[in-house]
């Protein structure tokens, strides 16, 4: 798992979502640990945000409306 | 009854069952003792289904008898992977909080092998939540470790371990699994098996446990790539119950073709144990035989994290009450107890651009593969990991996986086969991917691959 080399401010900004919600239940290591975790997830993010796309690019699946059948 | 038609081909069995020189009710008695005896060898198995099994096997065996065919699989034993609902049954899914859990009904495949005449002997053993919490060591199963008939200090591979396990080990002659990024190819690869990952919406999920909405998928483990299309014959079809199955039809074609033309992504074996990468090599010479092989790269996009973050999010969503409640800390893998937390800090919309991501993806990966009947590649990058030890993973981004994360994040079906050992003398794989809808193209590689080689007649000791 990659750490970030510098402060990371939406690293940061992201894992205090997860320390708001959890950090009770967590360890300090168990934190850092979550705090690494959340840094890759961030990397992986940047990497998606970096391609770009046209208006036409679709998510892939389809909605479909519902309607029960009688 | 004789144990020497463990490892037979379903084929080959089948026939033995049809002309009646084998009976149905000695073969399921035959794997249930194996099952009851050697199961907790390899902590393969969560329930062993003795009375519902002999009861389907001698109505295969009177059905038989009065001449009523159902196809190659009446009368052959198989195993589930404990995530399909089974009606008289607990469906653990591998995870001690739902160790009692049951389920009224049957899951489509079950009903549907059912239907193919086929006997359910043993619900097997997994990976607690099918992998989705990120596990990264071989005991996050409540039933513990799985572990590889070829090596008692290995582990089968994950998350149909016990998929695996059995097939290898002669319990079952062949097994269900489920994959979401390679709990099919892991396991078959790892334990010297053919393993087949359908297209995406191949094969109804109704009743199975979902991870992952848009990736999961169910498919055989065995002996075969024959084996493989035999079992999904009887699996695939349209589903109302699963708006995700297709309503295109599939029969499987086992006849024999040539003249294969297949593309290998450049540098695919980077990152691979030297002894898969030899055996691979090996393996491209032997389908140079077949047809041509040609070298090819893909366009430059991140499949990893365009299909590990679809992934990450939907377990995380599938798994929410759980996650949210603290449930998790009743998980066996430690990591599995807290890592999931972190999941809430990605943004929905970086997980819808990588659902328009996917949609490139599988264009352009459509495009590359128009010119192929397959892409080839190692089934796993190692030999099976160390029972004790973390593995490595595409989907903690601790390894590389672009054939898993392209196959799995398009929805394209993937067939592996065994293709030689490794230092440790374990068995490695190679794997043969097409284009959506393709198994039967696949398939025919694979097939034509255990035609010219015979790893795939080779079996552990098991003592």
């Amino acid at each position: 798992m990659s750490e970030p080399a510098k402060p990371d401010p939406e690293t940061d900004a992201l894992f205090e979502i997860v320390r708001q919600r959890y950090g009770d239940r967590l360890t300090p290591e168990q934190l850092d640990e979550l705090s690494r975790i959340v840094y890759a997830q961030v990397e992986a993010a940047r990497a998606l945000r970096s391609m770009r796309l046209t208006n036409a690019d679709e998510p892939v699946q389809p909605f479909a409306p519902y309607r029960a059948e009688p | 009854m004789k144990a020497d038609v463990l490892f037979t081909p379903l084929r080959e069995l089948g026939g033995l069952l049809k002309t009646r020189k084998l009976l149905p009710v000695e073969l399921t008695e035959l794997y249930l003792d194996r099952l009851e005896r050697l199961g907790p060898r390899y902590n393969a198995v969560v329930t062993v289904m003795r009375e519902h099994a002999l009861s389907q096997a001698r109505r295969a065996e009177g059905e038989i008898a009065a001449g009523r065919y159902r196809g190659p699989l009446q009368g052959i034993p198989y195993g589930a992977k404990d995530l399909l609902a089974t009606a008289g049954a607990p469906t653990t899914w591998g995870a001690a909080p739902y160790k009692d859990q049951r389920f009224d009904v049957d899951a489509t495949v079950i009903r549907k092998l059912e239907e193919a005449g086929a006997v359910l002997v043993a619900k097997l053993a997994m990976i607690e939540l099918a992998g989705g919490m990120g596990y990264r060591q071989p005991t996050a199963s409540f039933t513990g470790p799985c572990i590889n008939p070829w090596d008692a200090n290995a582990w089968t591979g994950g998350s149909s371990s016990g998929s695996g396990a059995a097939v290898a080990a002669g319990l079952v002659p062949f097994a269900i699994g489920s994959e979401t990024w390679g709990s099919i190819l892991s396991p078959a690869g790892y334990c010297g098996l053919a393993g087949l990952r359908p297209t995406y919406g191949r094969v109804s999920r109704h009743g199975a446990m979902a991870i992952c909405w848009t990736l999961d998928k169910l498919g055989p483990v065995a002996q075969t790539a024959d084996d493989c299309g035999l079992v999904l014959d009887a699996m695939a079809g349209r589903d109302p119950r699963d708006p995700t199955a297709s309503d295109r039809p599939y029969r499987y074609d086992a006849a024999d073709r040539t003249g294969f033309r297949f593309g290998v992504i450049t540098n695919v074996t980077d990152g691979c144990e030297d002894a898969v990468a030899e055996n691979f090599a090996r393996s491209l010479g032997v389908l140079r035989k077949m047809g041509t092989v040609e070298e090819v790269t893909l366009p430059d996009l991140p499949y990893e994290q365009i299909t590990r973050t679809i992934l990450q999010v939907e377990a995380a969503s599938a798994f929410e009450d759980l996650i949210e409640s603290g449930g998790i800390a009743g998980l066996t893998a430690p990591e599995d107890r807290y890592t999931p937390y972190a999941r809430d800090a990605i943004l929905a919309k970086d997980y819808v651009k990588a659902m328009r991501l996917r949609g490139v993806m599988a264009r352009e990966i459509d495009r590359v593969l128009s010119r192929f009947d397959a892409l080839v590649a190692p089934g796993r990058i190692n030999e099976a990991p160390v029972l004790g030890q973390e593995f490595r993973s595409a989907i903690r981004a601790t390894a590389k996986d672009v054939m898993g994360a392209v196959g799995n994040g398009a929805g394209l079906p993937a067939v592996c086969v065994p293709n030689g050992f490794g230092a440790r003398a374990l068995p490695t794989s190679i794997q043969f991917m097409g284009r959506a809808w393709e198994e039967n193209t696949i398939l025919a590689a694979a097939r034509a691959y255990q035609s010219l080689t015979d790893w795939h007649t080779r079996h552990p000791k098991l003592g």
